[in-house]
């Protein structure tokens, strides 16, 4: 710490801390356009210009320059004032004053700084810009005339996001942002440089004209896409989400966001929201009442063991522990599992048995704190975007190492020092296993291990999976594998990641274990920077596992529940927003036994797929709607209340499930305080927590960790035949499960399903850029559009599989990796 | 990055040999710092930095393309666009401008019917008004690539531009 005077008042601040941040620490607030506290300091804007008694009175930047000891600084000093004016009279040269039909205008740092300095003439003269403003894209505006030139858009872009799509292009007053060539823009679409913008420069294009920035209410709430658990502020006008407002002080991630998180909230408000229950009457589905609906479903549930249900691990903890207890204690049932029934297999099966717990040995916190990450599958980057800017930090500006296995290479495969391992897909096991022998065979085992059974069985499985006899039928080399081996075991701290989900069934518990086994083998869990890190796919999965919504004690997991629908064992089933029809792997089947089940009851948003063929749909609230808690992928609980009132008569899942528990003679807690009251007495690290506690930051539910080693085999996945290739599917980017497809951003970056392959094979099977391909298995065939990338190793194609319109469970079964054929 | 923005069309370049190209960077490709000599080496080869190579510089130092876009455009002695087979430049520096180097710069511009920093359409001249040459004292000064006219007149203009009229291109 050092001690400093500002303003005439006694403050410590750490020893890094620049004068910027010593005085905002000590609450006294410097002008500043051109800081972000997640950038690194630039100095571009000389507003925040201090006095430094030590420096003979010269005027400095604040944000640049180290706090040290004794220094005695003033920041607003006459000649301050008046140069800070100067500045804002210089840009204001340039500058238009278009602010009334500027988005900007209320939240616009320009423009409270020039209310607050009270500039109101300017002694200059210029023209303004005329730059062409960029429309090319439906998401970000880019007004080149407003700039500032601060550039925290083309180095939020670098050093978090990573993809450098802006940067400043020609020179002296000529200097703008632009990008290559001074195309369009042409990027990922995360919308990290409208949320730093400190003018209007860049805005959200779905949010143009929408409301006056206050005119709207803010409302604190959490992501309710993937699992990492991003906070977000709503602005909410008229009872409608009409746009993501950015804070730099909100959660781990401090405001950051990717495509979906800040483009995706129009499913919120979406005009084809469900709005009335509804009932099928003489084969239609029409509206109804509550009263006749529940009523309907009450009745239906009184079947004990030949009803089922299925839930979104996107409903609050209180929702999916109340579902269990209608399902336990008031139906009678066990048949019930969420995620397919696979998803959750590696926490649900394999951190149990490898950690003796259903939670990760790790928080995305330590990423940034590793040394060393393993990442399992550059598709992480994809599925939780967030985690992935974590990880573009930690390598780009700590100089975290990081090792890739993948069977494709992707945007983590740029970062500086990437060294990437493309094996032939469906591997990963083997490859763990490989390196786990390798890491016994170069005596790199921590003494740790001594005290964890299952050593000398995992020390006999493993003989069969030395590097050199393994390598080759992975497609890599011993040598390749070895170093792998070698770097992991070596770091100081590693942290295994790998991202889990509907789309990743090879995701699993054996390589949960394959993976624990590393961590455990080197003593690299428990501590900070190091462990296992499972991304679940969904922004309460954990909360699922926690609150034990999966198939145990003999109940029916989700494909037994399938099957037992077709062979008519399952009478009833309840499906609280799952869209099996399209996310489900096997098509076909999946139809066969929604089509045979008597009785289907779908509480959904939308009218889905699946919700089509329900005798009774409820139509229930989005996540702005209600109030609750989601745990995130690191066991991060926190609490969301209502932005805005419920949709129509849309009622919360937690309202709809106490309605039935009382219509079964039940009683069900009033609210979800409530419930939670309940879970935390009954939940493993939970105890603590309250939504009271909760209400602010969130916290950890704290997991305990007691390691074994766990021998998995695996066998060694051949590359595909000749003649065909081998499917992968997974996660795109830019959607998240099938609710994306409601939210337009998403929907207007990636808008349909697609076959991704590489130029090898696209040139042997002269196959261009957007053709419609036949895709064919053994399943049955579709049509896709073929995109043609140089990240695709040859032999391998990839499919995302959130889409209606094109559902790649026609083709695919729910192998880790299925064989296929190409046609025009 | 999404297919959304419909890829402007981009300029029909010629056909480009990147074999040059990566000639260049393999001679720089382990040195830190290596971006500004392998983008003047490109240019010494082509004459010229074309945006495809401009691309594949970017795929192979692992750079972004904006970023070597916003070098390519800092530094004056970067271009973008194919450059005549003679340069010809005009001094408009104090000197010059006051021994009538307006008129020498427009009489280029009716010769050759291009204007600053242009190149004709068969490649062969590229026009530029530049601030100084350092040879004041043969002002009004012209260069034709490095050939220095001194004492220019509008005659001479024409005797030039009838010069290399003459010369092979290539």
């Amino acid at each position: 710490m050092v001690n400093l005077t500002i303003d005439d008042k006694q403050v410590t601040a750490p020893k890094t801390a620049t004068i910027y941040e010593a005085a905002k620490l000590n609450g006294i607030k410097i002008p500043i356009l051109c800081h972000d506290k997640k950038l690194k300091p630039f100095g571009a804007c000389r507003m925040c210009l201090v006095e430094v008694e030590q420096m003979k009175g010269r005027q400095i930047p604040a944000c640049t320059t180290p706090a040290t000891e004794g220094m005695i600084i003033r920041t607003a000093t006459p000649d301050i004032v008046k140069a800070r004016k100067m500045v804002l009279e210089l840009l204001l040269l340039n500058h238009p004053l278009d602010c009334p039909v500027c988005d900007k205008s209320g939240d616009c740092d320009l423009q409270n700084l020039t209310y607050e300095y009270k500039v109101n003439s300017n002694r200059f003269t210029d023209a303004k810009f005329n730059h062409q403003i960029d429309y090319n894209n439906p998401l970000i505006e880019r007004d080149m005339n407003r700039c500032v030139l601060c550039g925290k858009c083309a180095r939020i872009c670098d050093e978090i996001v990573g993809f450098g799509a802006l940067t400043f292009i020609d020179r002296g007053i000529e200097t703008k942002i632009g990008c290559e060539f001074d195309d369009a823009l042409n990027c990922e679409f995360c919308g990290s440089c409208i949320s730093v913008c400190p003018v209007g420069s860049l805005l959200a294009r779905p949010f143009k004209h929408k409301a006056r920035f206050w005119a709207m209410t803010k409302h604190k709430s959490v992501c309710s896409y993937c699992g990492t658990g991003c906070n977000l502020t709503l602005g909410v006008k008229d009872n409608k989400v009409l746009t993501t407002i950015y804070d730099e002080d909100q959660g781990f991630h401090k405001g950051q966001l990717c495509v979906r998180g800040r483009f995706g909230y129009q499913f919120i408000n979406s005009d084809k929201r469900l709005t009335k229950p509804l009932v099928r009457k003489n084969g239609a589905l029409t509206e109804s009442t509550w009263d006749e609906a529940l009523e309907l479903v009450a009745a239906r549930l009184k079947g004990g063991s030949s009803v089922a249900a299925l839930a979104t691990p996107r409903l609050t903890n209180e929702e999916l522990a109340l579902f269990k207890k209608l399902l336990v204690e008031n139906v009678g049932t066990k048949n019930f599992d969420h995620a397919a029934g696979y998803a959750h297999a590696a926490l649900t099966e394999g951190f149990v048995r490898s950690f003796g717990t259903s939670a990760s040995s790790a928080s995305i916190l330590d990423v940034q704190k590793s040394d060393l990450l393993l990442v399992i599958k550059t598709d992480t980057y994809e599925t939780h975007p967030v985690v992935g800017f974590e990880i573009n930090m930690a390598v780009k500006n700590k100089d975290v190492k990081i090792s890739i296995l993948s069977d494709k290479r992707g945007k983590l495969s740029k970062l500086p020092g990437a060294n990437t391992l493309v094996h032939l897909p469906g591997n990963e096991v083997v490859i763990l296993n490989a390196i786990a022998k390798t890491i016994i065979d170069e005596k790199l085992v921590d003494a740790s291990v001594a005290g964890v059974t299952g050593y000398a069985d995992l020390e006999k499985m493993l003989s069969a999976y030395s590097a050199d006899a393994v390598a080759s039928q992975c497609g890599l080399t011993a040598a390749d594998i070895k170093k792998m081996a070698s770097d992991y075991a070596t770091a100081e701290k590693a942290l295994i990641i790998f991202p889990v989900g509907q789309a990743y069934p090879g995701h699993n518990a054996d390589l949960a274990s394959a993976a624990a086994n590393l961590a455990i083998l080197t003593g690299k869990y428990g501590k900070e920077g190091c462990g296992v890190l499972c991304l679940s796919e969904k922004n309460n999965s954990q909360g699922a596992v926690d609150m034990g919504f999966y198939a145990q004690d003999g109940g029916f997991n989700a494909a037994q529940i399938l099957d037992a629908c077709s062979t008519g064992a399952v009478k009833t089933l309840f499906i609280a927003g799952e869209n099996p029809l399209v996310s489900y792997p096997d098509r076909k089947k999946v139809k066969a036994a929604l089509d045979a089940v008597e009785f289907m009851v779908v509480s959904e948003l939308f009218l889905t797929e699946t919700a089509a063929m329900a005798d009774v749909v409820l139509p229930v609230c989005s996540f702005a709607e209600k109030e609750g808690t989601f745990t995130s992928t690191d066991r991060r609980v926190q609490y969301i209340k209502p932005a805005i009132r419920a949709i129509g008569q849309t009622r919360t899942d937690f309202k709809v499930f106490a309605d039935l528990i009382s219509k079964l003679g039940g009683t069900a807690p009033v609210t979800a305080a409530a419930q939670f009251e309940e879970i935390a007495a009954t939940t493993a690290g939970y105890k603590a927590l309250s939504h009271v506690s909760l209400r602010k930051d969130g916290a950890y539910a704290p997991a305990t960790a007691s390691p074994a080693l766990v021998a998995v085999q695996a066998v060694p996945v051949p590359a595909a035949e000749t003649g065909k290739l081998s499917l992968v599917v997974g996660s795109v980017l830019y959607h998240s499960g099938t609710l994306s497809q409601n939210g337009e951003g998403p929907m207007h970056v990636c808008p349909e399903g697609y076959i991704e392959l590489s130029r090898p094979d696209a040139s042997a099977s002269k196959i261009a850029e957007n053709d419609i391909i036949t895709v064919s298995t053994t399943n049955g065939s579709m049509q896709l559009k073929a995109k043609v990338t140089s990240r695709m190793p040859a032999g391998v194609v990839f499919a995302p599989y959130h889409f209606s319109d094109a559902p790649i469970n026609t083709v695919w079964n729910g192998a880790a990796v299925t064989s296929v054929t190409l046609a025009k | 990055m999404s297919d959304v923005v419909a890829q402007q069309a981009t300029e029909q370049e010629p056909e480009i040999d990147l074999s040059i190209a990566d000639a260049v960077i393999d001679k720089y490709i382990d040195i830190p710092g290596n971006l500004m000599p392998v983008l003047q080496g490109v240019q010494d080869e082509y004459g010229y930095v074309p945006r495809i190579v401009a691309d594949h510089i970017a795929e192979r130092l692992n750079v972004y393309p904006s970023q070597i876009y916003g070098v390519l455009t800092f530094y004056a002695q970067f271009h973008l666009k194919p450059r005549g087979r003679f340069i010809i430049r005009v001094c408009v520096g104090t000197a010059c401008h006051v021994q009538g180097a307006t008129r020498i710069v427009e009489t280029f511009f009716d010769k050759l019917h291009i204007g600053h920093a242009e190149t004709t359409a068969d490649l062969r001249y590229t026009f530029e008004k530049v601030a100084c040459l350092g040879a004041c004292g043969m002002a009004p000064l012209a260069m034709v690539n490095d050939s220095t006219y001194g004492g220019m007149t509008v005659q001479k203009v024409d005797e030039i531009v009838a010069d290399y009229n003459q010369r092979p291109l290539k």
